[in-house]
């Protein structure tokens, strides 16, 4: 009594012995295998199948023998030949590699070629997950060595757990007896089959018993075995590749999240550059864009090296037409969005505003940072000048690009400031609109004039170049005190070149100006204390008071020689008349 | 070892003017190509045969037709194309150069090696 299993071929049915079918399943599941490389592989499958579809209706006759048997498959096998009779056939299908090829069945080995290797963890011998054993299968180094490897890069920087975490979620477990094959590169064919199976038996560890043969061949073959040393290399360095595009892709996508909440506004620790030009939806369209760009041509070189090592499936057309339209669009859609941006900045506009000012006799003039806040007035967190601004981003709002000028005007006229608020924008209207946004005035109180240290722009406002310059036009005469605070903030004026103008070691922390009819003029105010002993200062009095001696001889001698001059005239005029008469 | 490559590679080499020649003959089905080819002991198996059929057919070579059979699936019909016939007269040509060329380089010898 047998069992029978009912099968199908090509819509034919079949009852088949369950011994039968098993031989039937692994020949088909070789012979697919075998003709899986090639392109027409789908035709001659089909064209197989019928045949054996044919050959078991012609053994079945009804009534008499209805189930095919163990004999009826071996023996449409043999007709059909086997794997290992096809392969001088393949060779002609895949003409590529063909030295390797016939040099490996001249020596009737099992054709250990790298090129059919397969990345698989090795479940065989293994620490943790096989990868190093798998790794070294592929790259026909011992495993130990491999091991060595690792526990280098465990050392260094740790970098090696994050690679081995990688690779083991990667790397596929060779579980079947094929896949192991895979993984040592041997083809599967029945004899490779069956050797590994006698392998397993003996309990011979593969892989010395590959390194023997392997020495064997190389002896006789030196050249080859270099070319091969090379091709390993190669394929380690496409290795690498694959892991630097394949890290370089997931970083661009956790940079591409990163910088979009940025735009949203979660947090201001990443803002890509250039994004705050553009508004939100654009910003992320950009963004995305940007970041598409860059990762298609990785993802390209990744598939590319997926398909060295792996021996993966080329992408298929839509797909990788797909992937390329993608990556045009996404460059065009960069270039035009840095259009958009160039554009927001076409137009400009400028707002002048003047603003009286009390008049005084000196001015101090200083700068408020509106960004710091007296540790009493606000908790630990900031919350209450975050209330203050309304909790709007501070960083996206204030801007410090201000200048301070002075000009002088006439002695008797009124003072004043004036206010130039600039901007740009797509057209002249949006710049005027954008520049009267700006909101910024310094605060007079009584002699004080406080500029603040930003101005701001509306809420959710990008960036459009704003500035403002501020000009203060005192009359000629007035005094001006200049805070250090506001030193960067000043135009065409040294705040440095007065600082030294004091001549003093300590930090000056104001100047002294003066206006004169072409500006302000460094009157440094406190002169430097310098001290003198005693002796000097009696000495320098001496000294000023014969000066003042002297310049009074010299002023008396002048009144007397002018004197004397006027009395000799009045005598010629005398004389003159005298002789006359 | 050496031997036996050259051997394949010469059946190789003739296996596909043989079936080319005898698809010429008429409407021909898979299997009686593999009869004729046995019988020129040209063949071992029958599956090295589907392979080639499709590389002809797919370089235009040969056409196929579907046709009912009796005592199981359908059965494609093989035969030629019009220039499946022009590399077959090129091939002929070929073939009475290389048969020319082998007897004369194999004059004067009196056995054969193989």
């Amino acid at each position: 009594m047998n069992k029978t299993i009912i099968i199908n071929i090509n819509s034919i049915v079949f009852h088949i012995e369950e011994e039968a079918y098993e031989t039937l399943r692994s020949y088909m599941i070789d012979i697919k295998k075998h003709f899986g490389k090639s392109s027409d592989s789908q035709e001659i499958l089909q064209d197989i199948e019928n045949r054996i579809a044919e050959m078991f209706s012609e053994k079945i006759q009804v009534g008499r023998k209805e189930v095919i048997s163990l004999d009826d498959v071996n023996h449409v096998i043999s007709q059909m030949g086997k794997v290992s009779d096809f392969e001088d056939e393949a060779e002609e299908e895949t003409s590529t590699d063909q030295a390797g090829f016939e040099e490996s069945t001249q020596s009737q080995e099992p054709p250990i070629s790298v090129v059919d290797k397969k990345l698989m963890r090795n479940p065989d011998d293994k620490i943790f997950g096989g990868v190093c054993s798998g790794l070294g299968a592929y790259f026909n180094m011992d495993t130990k060595w491999m091991r060595l490897i690792f526990i280098c890069f465990f050392l260094f920087g740790g970098s090696g757990i994050m690679l081995y975490i990688i690779l083991w979620i990667v790397m596929p477990l060779a579980v079947s007896r094929a896949d192991k094959m895979a993984m040592k590169g041997e083809s599967p064919t029945l004899q490779n089959f069956k050797k590994s199976f006698e392998e397993e038996i003996q309990g011979l560890n593969p892989h010395f018993s590959k390194a023997k043969s392997e020495i064997a061949r190389g002896t006789s073959a030196v050249g080859s075995g270099i070319s091969k040393l090379g091709r390993v290399f190669l394929r380690f360095i496409a290795f690498i590749i694959l892991i630097v595009c394949a890290l370089t892709i997931f970083g661009l996508a956790i940079a591409c999240v990163g910088f979009i909440t940025g735009v949203l506004g979660y947090q201001r620790e990443m803002v890509f550059p250039g994004t705050e030009f553009l508004n939100t939806p654009q910003a992320i369209v950009a963004l995305i864009a940007g970041t598409l760009a860059i990762a298609i041509p990785f993802l390209a070189l990744l598939q590319l090296m997926l398909r060295v090592l792996f021996k993966t499936q080329p992408l298929n057309n839509y797909l990788s037409l797909g992937l390329w339209a993608t990556w045009i669009s996404s460059i065009i859609a960069v270039i035009f969005f840095c259009f958009i941006g160039a554009q927001e900045f076409k137009e400009s506009s400028t707002i002048k505003v003047e603003k009286p000012l009390t008049a005084q006799k000196v001015y101090y003039i200083a700068e408020k940072d509106i960004r710091l806040i007296e540790a009493s007035e606000v908790d630990k967190n900031g919350k209450k000048f975050q209330i203050e601004l309304k909790g709007k981003n501070l960083e996206f709002l204030l801007r410090s690009d201000i200048n301070i000028s002075f000009q002088s005007i006439d002695s008797l006229a009124k003072p004043y400031i004036q206010y130039n608020y600039f901007a740009r924008g797509k057209s002249y209207q949006a710049a005027t609109t954008n520049a009267a946004e700006i909101y910024y005035l310094a605060s007079q109180r009584d002699d004080k004039i406080v500029f603040d240290s930003h101005f701001s722009v509306g809420p959710n406002k990008k960036y459009r170049d704003e500035s403002v310059s501020a000009i203060l036009y005192l009359p000629q005469g007035s005094r001006v005190v200049i805070d250090k605070s506001i030193e960067y903030k000043l135009r065409n004026l040294s705040f440095w070149d007065c600082q030294r103008a004091y001549d003093s070691d300590e930090d000056i922390k104001s100047t002294e100006w003066i206006m004169g009819r072409t500006g302000l003029q460094c009157t440094p105010k406190f002169q430097p204390i310098v001290k003198k002993s005693e002796e000097n200062k009696a000495v320098e009095d001496l000294v000023k008071q014969a000066e003042k001696h002297a310049k009074d001889a010299e002023e008396h001698a002048r009144k007397i020689q002018k004197e004397a001059k006027a009395m000799a005239e009045r005598i010629e005029v005398s004389v003159k008349e005298s002789s006359t008469n | 070892m050496i031997a036996e490559n050259t051997q394949t590679q010469m059946r190789k080499g003739i296996l596909e003017y043989c079936i080319l020649s005898i698809i010429s003959k008429g409407e021909i089905y898979a299997s009686d190509i593999i009869a004729e080819l046995k019988r020129a002991q040209l063949l071992v198996v029958e599956g090295t045969l589907y392979p080639l059929l499709t590389r002809l057919k797919n370089n235009g070579l040969l056409s196929y037709n579907w046709k009912e059979s009796t005592s199981g699936p359908p059965r494609k019909y093989y035969q030629i194309t019009p220039e499946g016939l022009e590399v077959l007269h090129k091939l002929d040509n070929t073939w009475k150069e290389l048969v020319y060329a082998v007897e004369t380089s194999l004059q004067g010898r009196n056995e054969s090696k193989n």
